[in-house]
């Protein structure tokens, strides 16, 4: 990792400040662990390290400085004399809530083992934030409901104790299917959550949304995972594979945009977005299309087009009987 | 002055005010501060004193100026106390750190992710015992890509009116709204400001997909109260979801799954399902295509066969 040119004197100071009490409690690390816990490279960490033992009380006599050894063979570092910065500063109202914010946010995730873990981090960062905390009351992010305990209760054991599970499962296009999942992780992302695993149907990675399983059952077996399978990249959120649809959106179904994962997003003047998203089932385009009507428009799949309209005219033809 | 120094100097003055047991004059710091003492002028010095103690109360540093005892409302000295600046004497286990490293990790915006890594980092120092791995596969994110989000989030926590042009779904033009807002909240990882509209003085929802840009703070700070007790996450819950007319429809067997889990009964494949915009839920029916008809309502059941005849005909035109 480079050396941070740009850091600004209180990121520095900030930094510095943590660094303290944490070399402190974890006496005899290495440059190199500390280095990468800080996520600094070796040599700002010295130089940070330089830095504080030129620091201390007015006088700077001996005695009076930071008194911090860095420099025995392997490389391991000891603090001798922390000054007044054996504690770390207090939280501040941004930071207390960004971290109390999430965790409650993790409280509601289902299928999360360690609950009470997490219920008594809660209370101790209450207790370490004090009146610093009054902002978190401001932001609430709160997960939808509909899975059910017993999902929820599967997936958890199932990812603790490497166990195979059985699904039903009804996808977004309402096909329903049956089938056997080693569980890998569980994600939760922008208020839902999805059990990743090796399908064995599809002998692929999947993800599936917890809502949306009906039934879950854990099986014997162990999980089999091949080994150079990886969980899908979360970068940039969960999206679908699939090829490209262009779909010209009118303004009142612009919130499209919003809704979907994107690859691009074009406004027109006339308030009109022209939309590429990936889909990797046509069943739900279909639907969608037949949802939104003459709102939504597909710029390049007259087949689509032929699909939207037969699937209105049969359904139509239900109405005249 | 390289940055270096400044970090250096604040961490100076921050060890000086701290180890003073009486309040610290001006004066006083002017002398034990090497850059202080070097300073050109009385002025240069002033400013840059002025300037690390808002550096240093911006990182959350409790720097108390206490006022001189005779009565003038003259500045006697600033300091610091240790048990203001330290973090209360609180341990976490391996385990709770885990965890606390999983939370730190949800946020994807930038500034929040930042200040929940700098949260974790003080606390990683209060562990008590081994760190170890954080529950087993596990990831969480929240998405917070809107414009407004920053902004929004400061306002309320320094309660501070906000102003920003708002585009409705089904207009293209925005416009523009007044607020104090109460609070944020996510829902079906969509975020929502809730808080009092002023030109329509009433408790409002809006939707931050549908904020135009950022949003602006006016007025003053602390200008307004948050109502207590208030639940801002039902009132979105609310806002959003209205059911009040029932529906009754055919659902064919093994069809519209997500629809038959929502209905209230299904007798022979007829389900009572209830539903709040009618247009929306229309809209959502049509999707299931012939696997579903509408027996009641009537003006449900026009409202099908209408968007089902617009879509037949227009296909058929092309």
């Amino acid at each position: 990792m480079s050396t941070r040119v740009n850091e600004t004197a209180g990121a520095r100071l900030s930094r510095l400040l943590a660094m303290v009490p944490w070399l402190a409690a974890n006496d005899g690390v290495t440059v190199e662990e500390a280095a990468r816990h800080f996520g600094i490279s070796e040599k700002q960490l010295q130089a940070d390290l330089w830095l504080l033992i030129c620091t201390g009380r007015p006088g700077h006599l001996h005695g009076d400085l930071v008194d911090i050894q860095f420099w025995d063979e392997g490389g391991s570092i000891h603090v001798l004399d922390a000054q007044t910065l054996d504690r770390p500063l207090r939280l501040s109202p941004d930071e207390a809530s960004a971290l109390v914010v999430a965790l409650r946010y993790l409280e509601q995730v289902p299928g999360l083992d360690q609950r009470d873990v997490l219920t008594s981090a809660i209370a101790k960062l209450e207790t370490a934030a004090g009146e610093a905390l009054a902002a978190a009351d401001g932001v609430t992010v709160s997960m939808e409901a509909a899975v059910s305990d017993e999902v929820g209760s599967v997936v958890a054991t199932a990812l603790s104790a490497n166990r195979r599970v059985h699904l039903t499962y009804v996808s977004a296009s309402d096909q329903r299917s049956e089938r056997d999942v080693d569980p890998m992780r569980l994600l939760s992302i922008d208020g839902h959550s999805y059990l990743e695993g090796w399908c064995l149907s599809a002998g692929a990675v999947r993800t599936f949304r917890l809502d949306r399983i009906e039934r879950i059952e854990l099986l014997d077996s162990s999980t089999s995972i091949p080994d150079d399978v990886s969980g899908v990249d979360l970068t940039s959120g969960l999206r679908p594979d699939g090829p490209l649809v262009r779909l010209e959106l009118q303004p009142e179904a612009a919130w499209i945009a919003d809704e979907y994962p994107t690859e691009s997003v074009e406004d027109l003047d006339d308030g009109r977005v022209v939309v590429s998203l990936r889909v990797s089932d046509d069943m739900w385009l279909v639907r969608l299309l037949l949802r939104m009507g003459s709102s939504v428009r597909v710029v390049d799949n007259p087949a689509v087009t032929q699909q939207v309209t037969h699937a209105a005219e049969r359904a139509l033809a239900r109405y005249s009987q | 002055m390289s940055k270096s120094d400044r970090a250096e100097r604040l961490l100076n003055v921050l060890f000086a005010l701290m180890a003073s047991a009486r309040p610290m004059p001006k004066s006083a710091l002017r002398e034990v501060i090497d850059a202080y003492r070097e300073s050109p002028s009385e002025e240069a010095f002033e400013r840059m004193f002025e300037r690390d103690k808002d550096e240093l109360r911006g990182m959350g540093i409790p720097i108390e100026t206490i006022e001189g005892t005779d009565g003038s409302g003259g500045i006697e000295g600033y300091r610091i106390l240790r048990d203001a600046y330290a973090l209360p004497d609180v341990h976490f286990t391996g385990d709770e750190l885990a965890v606390l490293g999983l939370a730190a990790k949800v946020w994807e915006q930038a500034s929040l992710g930042a200040c929940a890594q700098r949260a974790l980092r003080k606390l990683e120092s209060l562990g008590d015992g081994a760190v170890v791995d954080g529950p087993v596969g596990v990831e969480a994110r929240i998405a917070t890509s809107e414009a407004s989000f920053p902004g929004l989030l400061e306002a309320v926590r320094n309660r501070r009116a906000v102003t920003f042009e708002y585009r409705k779904p089904q207009l293209v033009a925005g416009e523009v709204r007044h607020v104090q807002p109460w609070g944020v909240v996510s829902r079906r990882g969509h975020w929502y400001v809730v808080g009092h509209d002023v030109d329509r003085d009433e408790a409002r929802v809006f939707r931050l997909s549908r904020i135009i840009g950022t949003a602006t703070a006016y007025g003053p700070a602390q200008s307004y109260e948050i109502p207590t007790g208030l639940d801002v996450a039902s009132m979105v819950a609310a806002s959003a979801v209205d059911e009040q007319a029932t529906a009754r429809i055919q659902i064919n067997p093994g069809s519209a799954l997500s629809l038959s889990r929502r209905a209230v009964s299904i007798v022979d494949e007829v389900a009572e399902i209830s539903f709040g915009d009618e247009d929306a839920f229309a809209a959502e029916l049509v999707g299931y295509a012939d696997a579903v008809v509408v027996l009641a309502p009537d003006s449900l059941r026009s409202n099908v066969v209408e968007r089902l005849r617009s879509l037949a005909g227009t296909a058929a035109r092309s």
